[in-house]
């Protein structure tokens, strides 16, 4: 159609030039919608020609510091880099430590690190969708993003003593248990989630002009998708069906019923309806975890022994909480290496952690989602709109100090 | 393996509809509020039991064990010899409130205050020695009333604040 | 005549009442202020939050906008280093002064041969076409016509602004601005022509002292109005010139302090002249009252649109540029035919 128009223009001498417009804009770091990183973007007219993501800029070297640090220091080091998924970060380094020592976890114990798990999963896609709210311009998704978000802040703070930076999984088990006080909580912030979930729907996810904004934006196919190594629920959004909980469970999940949201599509419409329906699997988990959850001891029989009587009485049985022994202040593993993967809420996490036998890890790998996502984020961003740049990053859910650890 | 879903197409007609809505939520919520907003000088939050805030020392039950300075994440936490007895001593510059030192402690010596709402005025106050250490660091506003609140999770309204005795 | 007396004749002296005092350029100034703060106010309620509020606690917080304000004019006025300073002081101003011109021509209200405080200048605004004086700063009898030719040079300076600060941000921004301005000016002119058809006139006064309000008598002219004025007047989900996220804020990144504040009002006085425009042609205007309280019931009308206009930030996200394009020329140019037709018909049917 348009080739067959420029010829009639041609023919009847009325062509048009059209000249190229190129140039380079340099969003970032200090911009409203680049984040924590400078986003060069060539540009051809309205058209991103290249992006090169200039990421590094809150690099904290966690890894490097890994090496420094011995085993428990390492448990509020890790969960730094993406502060709003604490408790995955600190899960899969915690669940490594654990493969080397070579220590069991109780049954309570691995439902309460699903329960902060998927308590934080919501937390975090809610930030996630605030985040694309407000590159969009949609303010009011992202002050309900953060407002909503708030009430699991609150779960989480009554269940590990601290808002974000939560250091609750240790090697062995958990810090503190649940009580009755937070399944109560828990039961009504289900059901408020559940009803607020409808008002979000009726003004964010099927607002006509998210819905433009998102549709057949950045489409990524299943095949690009496994190229580019996109993980979680970027990955899934593109129709593939590949989620750690499901494909090597680790904590409660094995025993928990839960659905893996997949869709077709792979653009940004696709992602966002993939956040909201983990959420709502998210709340499906809370409910049986707090009918499931077995009685019993949340920190392995092997530390447990070790803490004195006294104080075992008056924490354990009269707070609830386990009181550390002093075996971890500074413990010294056996040689080993071990690989975990957990299903953080951005996607999958990967820890490689070596150790010598020292106090101090040899080496600690950490591959995170939002890592992978730089080069999926730059593969999606050729070719679309300039306005587009930052739908396919809140689409995304990139994080930056994620990316950079 | 669950089946893979697709989304219907936005359509046209539709739309308008959707517009209808969106706006119509708008309208509700701008009739009906639903705010969160803690208006912090006149009410404070208290925080929930078991909130890791402000560490305190009790002096004499310390043994001096090092095993908090050993365990601190951040090396807030360091040893000092007073009067012939080894005690800790903490920087709040440093703090990440982890509460290892808390949890690791076998007497009992440290204890979490619920308080985090603190500050001051130069670098070396975040310093406590052994002997600041040893007093709770709770100091109430006095000039004016505040409120005490803590909150709660309502099925209605998200958070809300009811007042704590 | 003594000199009390004097006074009142030339302060009430519509071209000098309307333009200055109200709603001229002390009332606009206010009505900034207020619409700025309703906007934070609105968007607040609906997002959990309170909004202004610690300024002045009784009055809702609404002195917060008056600090603002003080504290922008008094702030450093940073001019960048390769631009005409000349032009980059002179673009604020002129675009202010090109988007609040209508408001001399825009009727507001009629005077009543006697009885009213303008009574004395009848004769002096006489519209012979509804028999009765009308208020306004300038009357012209192509006055509808008039309004939106002159708001529609207010594009023009939005780009000059952005080409004379020499910033790319504010570059892609005015082409934003000159894509929109081509499309939403036809459907404003499009749906004001069916009004002009369908009460035979081009006259405002005379297009609400028919009474039948627009709004009934063509509802798609008046959605085609008010989405244009959205667009017009960069608000939700139109905020694609000055879209935060991705162009800063678009024409006006480099401008601060008092500077600033023109940019950011100019805008808003625009949005407020076609609220103007939208009472009086589609709400009724001052019908049925005449003299100063018409006045104020056409401005109260205008400043509930206003509102209206400002609430969309708490509803909607912006669209993307090809798609306000796409959307203005493929659905509601078709619409703008159609409102066209209904006017014509309407007009030979109902409005004789």
């Amino acid at each position: 159609m348009t080739n067959r128009l420029e010829d009639v223009l041609e023919n009847s001498g009325m062509a048009v030039d059209i000249v190229p417009v190129e140039g380079e804009l340099n969003v970032g770091p200090q911009h409203p919608g680049s984040g924590h990183m400078r986003i060069l973007v060539k540009l051809n007219g309205d058209i991103i020609e290249d992006v090169d993501l200039d990421v590094g800029y809150v690099h904290r070297a966690v890894e490097k510091l890994g090496e420094n640090r011995n085993y428990m220091h390492l448990i509020p080091l890790v969960e730094r880099p993406a502060i709003l998924d604490s408790i995955h970060m600190n899960l899969g380094y915690v669940m490594a430590v654990e493969k080397i020592i070579n220590v069991d976890v109780p049954e309570r114990a691995q439902y309460l690190r699903s329960f902060a798990a998927e308590v934080n999963r919501i937390a975090s896609h809610l930030y996630g969708l605030g985040i694309l709210g407000i590159f969009l311009g949609h303010s009011t998704a992202f002050m309900w993003g953060f407002g909503d978000r708030e009430v699991w802040v609150h779960i989480l703070e009554m269940l590990t003593g601290a808002r974000v930076t939560n250091s609750y999984i240790i090697p062995g088990g958990v810090r503190r248990d649940l009580t009755p006080a937070i399944i109560e909580e828990t039961k009504k912030a289900i059901t408020y989630m559940r009803k607020k979930l409808e008002d979000w729907k009726k003004i964010f996810l099927y607002n006509p002009t998210i819905r433009a904004r998102l549709e057949n934006v950045g489409v990524m196919t299943k095949e690009k998708a496994i190229e580019w190594g996109a993980v979680g629920p970027n990955l899934r959004a593109s129709g593939v069906y590949y989620d750690v909980r499901k494909i090597e469970p680790y904590a409660a999940y094995p025993k928990l019923d839960f659905e893996i949201p997949v869709y077709k599509e792979g653009d940004g419409y696709a992602r966002t309806m993939v956040r909201f329906e983990e959420v709502e699997q998210s709340l499906r988990m809370l409910e049986q975890i707090i009918k499931e959850i077995p009685e019993g001891n949340i920190l392995s029989d092997r530390f447990f022994k070790q803490i004195p009587p006294t104080r075992l009485k008056k924490w354990w049985e009269g707070y609830r909480r386990i009181v550390l022994p002093g075996y971890y202040a500074s413990f010294r593993p056996p040689k080993g290496e071990a690989v975990t993967r957990v299903e953080a809420a951005r996607g999958e996490l990967l820890y490689y952690l070596v150790s010598d036998g020292s106090a101090k890890p040899y080496r600690l790998r950490m591959v995170t989602p939002s890592y992978r996502l730089i080069n999926v984020m730059r593969n999606l961003a050729k070719g679309s709109r300039f306005a587009d740049l930052v739908s396919i990053y809140g689409s995304l859910d990139y994080f930056p100090p994620e990316a950079d650890r | 393996m669950d089946k893979v879903k697709e989304y219907k197409k936005a359509n046209p007609f539709k739309l308008f509809g959707d517009h209808v809505q969106a706006i119509g939520t708008g309208i509700k919520y701008f009739v009906r509020p639903q705010r969160i907003t803690l208006k912090y000088p006149e009410e404070a939050l208290s925080l929930p039991s078991g909130y890791r805030g402000l560490i305190r020392l009790y002096k004499d039950v310390c043994i001096g064990c090092t095993l908090c300075a050993m365990v601190c994440p951040a090396d807030a936490m360091k040893m000092v010899t007073q009067e012939g007895k080894k005690l800790p001593t903490i920087n709040y510059g440093r703090c990440v409130f982890c509460g290892f030192c808390v949890d690791i402690c076998p007497v009992d010596a440290l204890k979490e205050t619920g308080v985090h709402d603190a500050a001051f005025t130069n670098r070396r106050d975040l310093v406590f020695y052994p002997d600041k250490f040893n007093k709770s660091y709770d100091e109430p506003p006095t000039e004016r009333v505040v409120k005490k609140v803590k909150a709660v999770v309502d099925e209605k309204r998200g958070i809300k604040y009811v007042p704590d005795e | 005549m003594d000199i009390l007396g004097l006074l009142r004749f030339y302060i009430l002296y519509p071209s000098f009442f309307v333009t200055v005092i109200f709603p001229g350029l002390v009332f606009t100034l206010l009505l900034l202020l207020v619409t700025i703060w309703f906007e934070r106010k609105a968007a607040a309620r609906v997002q959990m939050r309170i909004g202004p509020y610690y300024a002045s606690k009784r009055l809702g917080g609404i002195l917060q906008l008056v600090a603002d304000a003080v504290k922008f004019v008094f702030s450093e006025i940073i001019i960048p280093n390769e631009v005409n300073p000349t032009l980059y002081a002179l673009a604020p101003v002129l675009m202010v002064i090109a988007s609040f011109l209508p408001i001399a021509v825009i009727p507001l209200s009629v005077i009543p041969p006697s009885g009213s405080v303008f009574s004395i200048y009848f004769k002096d605004f006489y519209d012979p076409d509804i028999n009765a004086g009308v208020i306004a700063g300038l009357f012209v009898n192509y006055n509808l016509l008039l309004v939106l030719a002159i708001e529609s040079v207010y594009p023009i300076f939005v780009v000059l602004l952005a080409w004379s600060t020499n910033n790319r941000f504010a570059v892609v921004g005015a082409v934003r601005e000159t894509y929109l301005s081509v499309s939403y000016d036809v459907i404003l002119l499009m749906s004001t022509l069916a009004m002009a058809l369908e009460y035979h006139t081009l006259d405002i006064a005379k297009i609400v002292s028919y009474g039948i309000p627009g709004i009934v008598a063509n509802p798609l002219a008046a959605f085609l109005f008010f989405v244009a004025m959205l667009m017009g007047s960069s608000r939700f989900p139109f905020d694609i010139s000055e879209a935060e996220t991705e162009l800063v804020i678009g024409p006006y990144t480099e401008y601060s302090g008092f500077l600033f504040v023109l940019t950011m009002a100019g805008s808003y006085v625009g949005n407020f002249i076609y609220a103007l425009v939208f009472a009086d042609v589609f709400l009724w205007g001052w019908y049925p009252l005449s003299g100063f309280p018409g006045l104020v019931l056409t401005v109260l009308k205008a400043v509930i649109v206003l509102f209206f206009a400002t609430f969309m930030r708490s509803v909607y996200a912006r669209y993307r540029v090809d798609q306000a394009l796409r959307g203005s020329w493929k659905y509601l140019l078709p619409l703008a035919f159609a409102s066209l037709i209904l006017g014509m018909v309407v007009g030979y049917v109902w409005i004789r």
